[in-house]
């Protein structure tokens, strides 16, 4: 069998496993229910309520008055102000949920020596790659969940579903996948060189932190090195607020690229590392 | 003969510490090979090159031809490694059916295979059951099971008795004994009970180096052995008299009891018959004669 095939049927099976793990196992129900959970408190204080807002002509128009200059007015132009608000919130939170979601790629594997059992039959490429597969499939299934229940909050507000709404909501599907494929790859890197879940976690954040302050002061300095700082992982998350529609997909190159540097950097750490 | 393991100048080191040093052996197909060796003199690092876990500083490993841990050798070459555990959050039934879909099987064929290799193992009942509901001795025979899923041509096995308890332990080497004509092993244990019972070829591994690669074929004709085994404690008098017998060459007391007798059997074919005759002469009684030495003996006493 041809070694790409091989690896991308590994690859296939290996993400297969990992939704087994999200929909048949304890730990997977547990990330399922804390998931409801998290958006059930969300749906009900925050976003129910400020749709109720957002929906008043008063406060649209003193919200344009404020904000009008950086573009968030745009906000409005979303079919309902739920969805509006789901991808503020969503936008937000899930790169920073997504470290800790996404941070036992590979780590419990290390530390159980599950991974010997694992490369005596795949390459640590169809690993790294199945792993990040998994996770992304993971991560899907969690967002259409909670955007379902967003819109059959405003389904329930508006008396029923438009073709409009489910368009709206691919769109913020379709984003929040991009936004999270670099945070994912990420965790990808840093489950491949240590083994424990929480110690890539700490390391992922130090990492982003520490990275974006040296990369600031750097550009302090040399300002015409200003650029730089676009090319850190979620960077394009503040260029997408204030927009909405398929048009956000001209931010999707940037962080299609630094999943694929990432992934082959989790690769290079998998491989070079004794098992 | 078929080269199935080729090292040439294997070298690794940890830090300052030298693990391995210029370790070169070839291991042929049908052999049963046994790595031994004291605490740290590297049987688990020549393991997990040879497994493709780690890489060596220098020289090579190829397996079949191919460098060790080659995609080519998915499938072929199997392992028993030490510590490796299943996933605590599947039953061991799921985890063998994913491993056999990795090394290219079907689903159902995935299963049935899962359901062979637990029976071997007598684990059929555990099919359903996760690694955490499994004692210790059973998670190792589960291991050991995985290391059987397809068909492999080779199978590293690093300690694979111990923790058994001895009915598992007799069972386990009865496998290994009865696949050995169809699949080469390379087994690592301290057992050197078992790996006389198992082996045709011994590799002694100290601080690093290869101090003896003996194989079973290899018989000196010059030089034989035979060890008696006696049930009174009057060496020194047994000693003086087989010490007459002509062929003899060297005799020495291993342990009490326990004679090794070296001869030279072209002077005299008959040596194990005149020492029984010997020992009816005089009225002495003896618990077994085995002919040659054991491994024990063969690597730690000196002859």
């Amino acid at each position: 069998m041809p070694k790409l095939i091989m690896t991308l049927q590994h690859a296939g099976l290996y993400a297969g496993f990992e939704l087994r793990r999200l929909w048949l196992t304890r730990r997977g129900l547990m990330t399922l229910a804390a998931t409801a959970v998290l958006w059930f408190f969300l749906l009900r204080y925050a976003i129910a309520p400020a749709s109720d807002l957002i929906a008043s002509e008063g406060f649209q128009q003193m919200f344009r008055d404020v904000f009008g200059a950086f573009g968030l007015s745009q906000l409005f132009a979303w079919p309902v102000p739920e969805l509006a608000i789901y991808w503020i919130l969503s936008l937000l939170l899930l790169p920073l949920l997504c470290l800790f979601f996404t941070a036992n790629q590979l780590c419990s594997d290390l530390e159980r020596g599950t991974l010997r059992l694992l490369a005596l039959r795949s390459s640590r490429l169809s690993i790294v790659l199945g792993r990040f597969s998994g996770q992304m499939l993971v991560q899907s299934c969690l967002i259409l969940l909670s955007l379902v229940a967003t819109l059959s909050l405003a389904a329930w507000r508006e008396g029923g579903l438009t073709l409009a709404m489910l368009n709206a909501a691919a769109v913020i599907a379709v984003n929040l996948l991009l936004v999270l494929l670099p945070f994912t790859a990420l965790m990808s890197c840093f489950s491949a060189m240590v083994r424990s879940s929480r110690l890539a976690v700490s390391l992922a954040i130090v990492s982003l932190g520490l990275g974006f302050v040296l990369l600031s002061s750097f550009v302090f300095y040399f300002p015409d090195f200003l650029f730089l700082l676009g090319y850190m992982p979620g960077t394009q998350v503040m260029q997408l607020l204030p927009m909405q529609g398929w048009q956000t997909l001209q931010y999707a190159m940037l962080p299609l690229l630094q999943t694929l540097v990432l992934l082959s950097g989790a690769t290079v750490l998998l491989t070079r590392k004794a098992l | 003969m078929n080269t199935i393991i080729q090292c040439q100048q294997l070298a690794k080191r940890f830090g300052s510490k030298t693990v391995l040093q210029q370790l070169s052996f070839e291991l042929h197909q049908g052999d049963v090979a046994a790595l031994i060796g004291p605490n740290g003199a590297g049987k688990t690092t020549l393991f997990s090159i040879l497994c493709g876990y780690l890489r060596p500083d220098s020289g090579n490993a190829r397996i079949f031809g191919h460098k060790a841990g080659s995609s080519a050798l998915f499938g072929k070459v199997a392992a028993l490694p030490q510590d490796a555990q299943f996933d605590p959050a599947f039953s061991i039934g799921e985890q063998l059916d994913f491993y056999g879909r990795l090394q290219g099987l079907s689903s159902k064929t995935a299963r049935e295979e899962s359901k062979r290799v637990l029976a071997l193992v007598g684990l059929t009942e555990q099919l359903q059951h996760k690694a955490g509901a499994l004692s210790h001795g059973m998670r190792k025979r589960a291991a050991i099971a995985q290391a059987f899923i397809g068909a492999p041509q080779l199978v590293l096995l690093d300690e694979p008795t111990a923790g058994l308890d001895p009915v598992n332990a007799l069972h386990i080497r009865q496998l290994i004994s009865r696949l050995s004509g169809e699949v080469s092993f390379m087994i690592s244990s301290h057992n050197i009970f078992e790996l006389e019972q198992l082996c045709n070829n011994v590799l002694y591994l100290e601080n690093g180096q290869l101090k003896q690669h003996s194989n079973s074929d290899n018989t000196v004709q010059q030089l034989q052995h035979l060890t008696l085994h006696l049930e009174q404690d009057n060496s020194d008098a047994i000693s003086a008299a087989l010490r007459q017998l002509p062929g003899l060459i060297d005799l020495h007391c291993t342990q009490r009891r326990e004679l090794v007798l070296s001869y030279n059997p072209q002077h005299n074919a008959d040596f194990d018959l005149a020492v029984l005759q010997c020992l009816a002469a005089n009225g002495w009684r003896y618990r077994n004669l085995t002919k040659g030495q054991t491994l024990e003996q063969k690597l730690f006493t000196p002859v």
